[in-house]
């Protein structure tokens, strides 16, 4: 056996490919199967039985890029403090905890104040007002 | 014979998502093959025993990177109006022709030479060793976390909420002179 | 450590015979061909375990909610209706594929395909019991947090190849509401691994008991909120109501998987179910005891193995029943109350509870809230020490 021996990874390519066979083939028997009569009616896009009106695109959807913004900031907190609470228990344990907890307090309290901050400066509101009031900000 | 397996599927992936990321013509369609080239990358860390950072790959660049990519593409591609083709962006005259190609082969010649003289010692050196049999690292990346590393730690965190508030400040609206 | 099926069954007799066999057979040591072998058998075995649940979700749902609103539901395709889901899956399959003309061909095919990948990625490593999980990854609560996020990509694809508004809206806040809510579920899980010291699910089942009293979920006060928390925002994290305003039947049409017909809309839908077992895995593997059974009957043994199982799968299928109940019973939310119910109300408890359950561990010693009354009546009584 080699000494990395990776064989325990296998079920996850396993699975992954079988995920991709599993659409490719079935979509494949499925064009075998199915009727095909496009038709330009049916080719529209569904707006509820009338005609389409104009573009795809409406409003400017700055909100969601915000929201994807503050959630990579969490994601990477989060990340970095996965390993940090795996090992809390077995350094409880010796009785170091108090000093991790310290510092895991310190991280969260920072990344807090950050949310605090944009909670108070309105980037969390879905419905925003775009127009800032004289006097504010 | 299944970390051959492993590698070569990773390697492919990481490899045929990279170039077909730069050859697309559709942005949505690069940030799909982007996706398919760091799925390779946490193949790659798998084969190299690094199981925690291959997760974290997963995590913060499957999970938030590419989102948040493609919230950009949307963003961006949508409001300018132009439609060229039918997502993409109107094809940039300055892409793709042969001065960009050959600027950017000779700077990527030139970083590769780099490379490869800053890693023959290394190369040299390690071609005889044994890589060490698997050990889990996630209890000894934490314990390093919190023992010789913390200050990096807590250092990280204040650089997230540099980022994280100057995300909002510039994504934030102008304001209007009423 | 990472243990997984094959490993667990190599310890029994007649799999190690196999192993004899095939290395004389083949002439090298076959034990690679042999994991994946077994790994092949124990993935068809629940993929289609899965598949048959998810089929199944779709009839008791529509059984569950008939019942709720005094009518019978689907009663005609075999007893009680149960083929149902049969007769749906054979008509998907046979309508026919509208792939609107100014919608991405490539996205209509990537975006169901990642939700199942996505999807199935998370099934290597739910604990469905000590021996029977697939790969026990020391690291999989990362690893089912990181794959499932592929469903959300899928989401978002499918809303933005369909060049539809009402898909494109769907998409974008099915995509933002998938992302916010991953954080509420991470901090949560984070709890639990403070009181349980390890990332893997077999440490974090075996640090539970089998007794209710032993479950994480009555620990400390903290984890009770925590359990909550991890249940609201994995409803949110699949899409289910009172979070489906992706798919708002009322409002969207059908919302990003509008235009997608046949087949690939049942992808959305199969994906869908099997993600709400996987959660409600995840969140009866993390609260609730996981595959402990009381007393730990049987042991470690196949029939030890068998009544896991069990425990896993009845606790796995009551939250799941939760879910379809709270479907049919709460109005759905409004797009900025959800997402101001998960960042100004989620995310702050769900690090008050995480820096609390730290304080706790810290402060007891990591003892339940039960240990602490025994120990404490005990040293009342005078039978303590």
């Amino acid at each position: 056996m080699s000494t990395k021996n990776l064989d325990i990874y296998m079920p996850i390519l396993i699975l992954l490919i079988l995920g991709v066979a599993m659409v490719s083939v079935t979509l494949l028997i499925g064009k075998l199967i199915r009727p095909n009569n496009p038709s330009a009616v049916k080719n529209q896009p569904y707006e509820c039985g009338e005609d389409p009106i104009g573009s795809a695109w409406s409003v400017f959807n700055m909100r969601f890029y915000v929201t994807g913004l503050i959630f990579i900031i969490f994601d990477v907190e989060s990340a970095l403090m996965f390993p940090v609470v795996a090992v809390f228990k077995q350094l409880n344990d010796i009785g170091l905890g108090g000093l991790v907890f310290i510092e895991l307090f310190l991280f969260i309290l920072i990344l807090a104040s950050g949310l605090a901050y944009c909670w108070r400066k309105g980037d969390l509101d879905w419905v925003k007002s775009y127009h800032t009031e004289k006097g504010q900000d | 014979m299944f970390d051959k397996i492993l590698f070569i599927s990773s390697a492919l992936a990481t490899i045929v998502g990279a170039v077909l990321t730069i050859s697309v013509k559709n942005i949505m369609h690069a940030a799909v093959f982007l996706l398919l080239s760091l799925l390779g990358v946490a193949g790659l860390y798998l084969t190299l025993g690094a199981d925690f950072v291959a997760v974290i790959q997963l995590v913060v660049y499957v999970g938030g990177v590419v989102v948040l990519m493609v919230f950009a593409v949307m963003l961006t591609a949508g409001s300018s109006g132009q439609k060229a083709n039918r997502f993409g962006l109107v094809k940039i005259p300055t892409m793709g022709n042969f001065r960009t190609y050959t600027i950017g082969i000779v700077f990527a010649a030139l970083v590769l030479m780099t490379i490869i003289k800053l890693y023959t010692n290394v190369f040299a050196m390690s071609r005889l060793a044994q890589i060490p049999a698997y050990s889990p690292t996630v209890s000894k990346i934490g314990i390093s976390l919190v023992g010789t590393h913390v200050l990096a730690f807590e250092i990280s965190s204040v650089l997230l909420l540099g980022a994280l508030v100057g995300a909002a400040i510039v994504s934030r609206p102008r304001r209007e002179n009423r | 450590m990472n243990q997984t099926v094959a490993s667990y069954l190599l310890q029994y007799e007649p799999v190690q015979q196999l192993l004899a066999f095939l290395s004389k057979l083949l002439g090298f040591n076959a034990i690679s061909l042999l994991y994946f072998l077994i790994f092949a058998l124990a993935i068809l075995a629940a993929v289609g375990f899965l598949s048959l649940v998810g089929g199944l979700g779709t009839y008791a749902e529509r059984k569950i909610s008939a019942d709720m609103q005094a009518r019978i539901g689907p009663n005609r395709v075999g007893p009680y209706g149960i083929l149902q889901f049969l007769a749906d899956g054979v008509k998907m399959l046979l309508k026919e594929d509208i792939v609107p003309t100014q919608s991405d061909k490539f996205l209509f095919y990537v975006a169901p395909m990642l939700c199942i990948v996505g999807v199935f990625g998370t099934i290597a490593v739910v604990p469905f019991s000590s021996g029977f999980t697939i790969f026990d990854f020391n690291v999989g609560l990362v690893y089912l947090i990181g794959i499932s996020s592929l469903v959300g990509l899928g989401v978002f694809l499918g809303g933005y190849g369909s060049n539809s508004k009402w898909s494109m809206l769907g998409g974008m806040r099915g995509a933002s509401q998938i992302i916010s809510y991953e954080i509420p579920v991470v901090l949560s899980a984070l709890s639990i691994v403070l009181l349980s010291g390890g990332l893997s699910f077999s440490s974090l089942v075996k640090a539970q008991g089998g007794w209710p009293h032993q479950w994480f979920i009555f620990h400390n006060p903290f984890t009770f909120v925590g359990f909550f928390i991890l249940f609201i925002g994995s409803l949110a994290e699949t899409n289910r109501a009172p979070f489906d305003l992706p798919e708002a039947e009322s409002e969207l049409v059908s919302g990003y998987h509008t235009e997608f017909s046949g087949m690939r809309f049942g992808f959305f839908a199969l994906a869908e179910y099997i993600e709400v077992f996987v959660v409600c895995g995840l969140a009866a593997a993390l609260f609730l005891g996981g595959y402990n059974v009381p007393m730990n009957l049987g042991g470690d043994g196949l029939i030890g193995q068998v009544l896991q199982l069990g425990s896993f799968i009845s606790k796995t299928l009551f939250l799941y029943y939760m879910v379809i109940v709270t479907r049919w019973t709460l109005p759905r939310l409004r797009v900025d109350q959800l997402m101001t119910m998960c960042w100004k109300y989620l995310i702050p408890i769900s690090m008050v509870n995480l820096i609390m359950v730290g304080l706790w561990m810290v402060a007891f010693d990591g003892k339940s809230i039960f240990d602490l009354i025994f120990s404490g009546a005990s040293v009342a009584t005078g039978t303590g020490h």
